[in-house]
């Protein structure tokens, strides 16, 4: 699993150019799933038939494959590359960083000099690829191009550092499961979604298309065990997160003690998370059509949405237990409500 | 899901019941029995979808077409809170807020924490006596608040745990001139203005099916009316909400007048024709009535129900209140009571062709 953590985490794949992560993951689960396919929105749609007759419920997993980036909107005479965010990029955690684009070339952000840095804004930075001229700049880059973090990923101990953790965990956790979960009662699809970093999207339309019984998703959360942390009761190791709410969605009651019971019958470590700001897919996803009841399955993760973001081996081990035993059990309670 | 049928007195009363109740965005469970039973007294059905909301229908009494023309109602039932986030040494509960609830209120609350069983706790603060010099001219910020039920932290572990939900406990009291004062009046007034139509509407006929819908989780981004308008797919919907109310300190600009009819919204996301009937029959029928532009679409079920599938036809309907999220919001009945003959009033007056007219804008 930490090789294929390393593998997604490490390839580049901001919102709307997920092509890489999705041929990883392809590759990954081919011969472990039923059907593979891809929708306009980029979403990967893996399903995992029931193992007899009747499926007990359709359940969709969902973990989203993009990471935030920059899209370039302006280069200068000298070269110098001007760019928007996609997504929540932070202009102080930008400074200094190497960035990649889709052909390979790598640039650095850095910002016009400023007095007082606390002002920092993105739109007085900019991206620096070595470019002599606004001419040679643009035989490398053009408008619109998306530029993701550049960083390897590193395991201090058990714990692994780098970028796009968020949400390339959830990824590792869904494909671990799929090659681990064998038949179960469920017809299960999981769908690596496009575009969540910028509005929960690819998860919206996958939902409305396969219009599950319930919904899962896998994703980062955020933890309250740093120095002067605001307050969460979420620590790093301490086990999967069960979501109870964040800003996109209140989980289904009936869904999230399911995911509870599963988790103590089975002694995996979990706990319970409320994350302040932030949502994930299930926040589209529970909002499809007449409603989806759905919950979320979360690694606990410092420091999101920077190149340094940190998770614990064991906390995606028991992400993936839980995940794997919930849709090894029949999700019939929800199925045709 | 069983109903436990309830009369009550009348409407000061259930308004009463349902104000006393807790219901914090997402466990809205306690107040669904009262409005369930409240709402089944007036319907030929009512049943509860996926998310909680729980709708009514009242057949069309006169059915000229195979399928009659659907309004729906909406009021949200759920109520702002406190959810717990973390259960600190000696047992005080941390905790953040579930929708727009104001920090600078809380001290001094009465609370209930939905744990294992119910348990009553306030939130605390500091006395003046041993604060630091200057202190009480700082504003308490949320970081610094909990909640004291009294349990060591061992106990309070075994009753409650983080993401359990916390209403507001307040005594529901009636104040002169028929306004009542309460928590969550936002927007449990709303849905007795629909109980006042649907029992207005069953004496009079009318040619559409009416869906009165009371949602959830309108506080946290109006989605209780986001999948039940799909599910029900209405013709034109109708939101009840409140709106701000004269209050002292607040300019006659933001606000209506308290006892002064409901509100009739202008603005986006209200269809204008539905506007104009709204005016009209208020004026035909002699129910006082304001006026009041709602420029942004935001914060109301209209909003969540204009956009659903191909297009609502929307309008909203607002009772005037004061100190909105605050335990102690203020209504009028008679407000209340004239905005419901005002729905059943519009109901009872239209049609398949009035609906169709509604297409060409």
């Amino acid at each position: 699993m930490k090789e294929v953590l390393r593998k997604l985490s490490e390839t580049y794949g901001p919102s709307g150019h997920e092509y890489r992560i999705r041929e990883i993951i392809k590759e990954e689960i081919s011969g472990f799933v039923d059907e593979i396919r891809e929708d306009t929105m980029g979403n990967l749609i893996a399903v995992k038939r029931a193992s007899r007759g009747k499926a007990e419920a359709k359940v969709m997993v969902a973990a989203h494959m993009d990471e935030i980036g920059l899209i370039v909107t302006h280069i200068d005479d000298n070269g110098f590359i001007r760019f928007s965010n996609i997504g929540g990029v932070s202009p102080f955690i930008s400074i200094g960083q190497r960035v990649i684009f889709s052909n390979g070339a790598i640039g650095t952000v850095y910002h016009e000099p400023i007095e007082d840095i606390s002002k920092l804004k993105l739109e007085n930075m900019y991206i620096d690829i070595g470019a002599q001229d606004k001419e040679s700049a643009m035989k490398i880059v053009k408008i619109g191009d998306a530029a993701g973090f550049h960083r390897p990923l590193e395991w201090v101990g058990e714990r692994g550092i780098g970028k796009s953790m968020d949400n390339r965990a959830g990824c590792a956790v869904a494909v671990e499961t799929i090659k681990k979960v064998g038949r179960t009662p469920n017809d299960v699809y999981f769908v690596f979604t496009s575009q969540e970093e910028v509005g929960l999207r690819g998860a919206r339309t996958a939902a409305y298309g396969i219009a599950p019984d319930v919904g899962i998703a896998v994703d980062v959360t955020s933890t309250g065990d740093t120095p002067e942390a605001k307050t969460m009761a979420v620590k790093l190791g301490g086990g999967t997160a069960i979501k109870v709410r964040d800003a996109s969605v209140i989980c289904n009651p009936l869904v999230r003690e399911r995911l509870i019971e599963i988790a103590e019958a089975n002694g995996i470590p979990y706990q319970l998370e409320i994350l302040e700001r932030g949502g994930t897919d299930a926040g589209s996803i529970h909002l499809t059509r007449e409603g989806i009841p759905s919950g979320v399955i979360s690694v606990p993760c410092r420091y999101i949405h920077s190149p340094s973001e940190m998770i614990d081996y064991y906390d995606m081990v028991n992400s993936i237990e839980l995940l794997t035993k919930a849709l090894q059990s029949p999700f019939k309670m929800f199925a045709g409500s | 899901m069983e109903l436990r049928r309830r009369d009550f007195m009348d409407f000061k009363e259930v308004l009463k019941h349902l104000s006393e109740a807790g219901g914090v965005s997402g466990q809205e469970g306690p107040v669904r029995y009262i409005a369930s039973d409240a709402l089944g007294k007036y319907a030929d059905d009512v049943r509860v979808d996926t998310f909680g909301n729980i709708v009514a229908l009242k057949r069309a009494t006169i059915q000229r077409t195979n399928e009659s023309p659907r309004v729906m109602l909406a009021a949200h039932y759920d109520e702002i809170g406190l959810i717990v986030t973390k259960i600190e040494e000696r047992g005080f509960l941390r905790f953040s807020t579930v929708g727009g609830v104001d920090p600078r209120t809380l001290p001094g609350q009465e609370v209930v924490v939905q744990g294992r069983e119910p348990f009553v706790g306030i939130i605390g603060a500091k006395p003046p006596h041993v604060q630091s010099p200057g202190e009480s001219k700082n504003v308490i910020k949320l970081e610094e608040l909990f909640i004291d039920i009294g349990l060591s932290e061992d106990e309070a572990k075994k009753f409650i745990k983080v993401g359990d939900l916390v209403n507001f406990k307040r005594d529901f009291v009636e104040l002169s001139d028929n306004m009542v004062a309460g928590k969550s009046m936002d927007d449990r007034a709303g849905l007795v203005v629909i109980l006042k139509a649907l029992k207005e509407l069953s004496m009079l006929n009318h040619q559409v099916d009416v869906y009165a819908v009371a949602t959830v989780q309108e506080e946290v981004g109006v989605r209780g009316a986001t999948v039940s308008t799909y599910g029900i797919t209405p013709d034109i919907g109708i939101a009840i909400d409140v709106t701000h109310g004269h209050m002292e300190g607040v300019s006659k600009r933001d606000t209506v007048q308290m006892g002064g009819g409901s509100a009739i919204s202008i603005g986006p996301h209200v269809h204008p024709k539905l506007f104009q009937s709204f005016v009209d029959i208020s004026r035909e029928v002699n129910i006082p009535y304001q006026i009041e532009a709602s420029p942004t679409p935001a914060g109301t079920d209209a909003f969540a129900i204009q956009i659903t599938r191909e297009g609502v036809a929307s309008a909203l309907i607002s009772i005037p209140l004061r100190y909105m999220h605050t335990s102690v919001e203020v209504a009028s009945m008679d407000d209340i009571k004239e905005a419901g003959r005002l729905i059943a009033a519009f109901i009872a007056r239209i049609d398949q062709q009035y609906v169709e007219e509604l297409k060409c804008f």
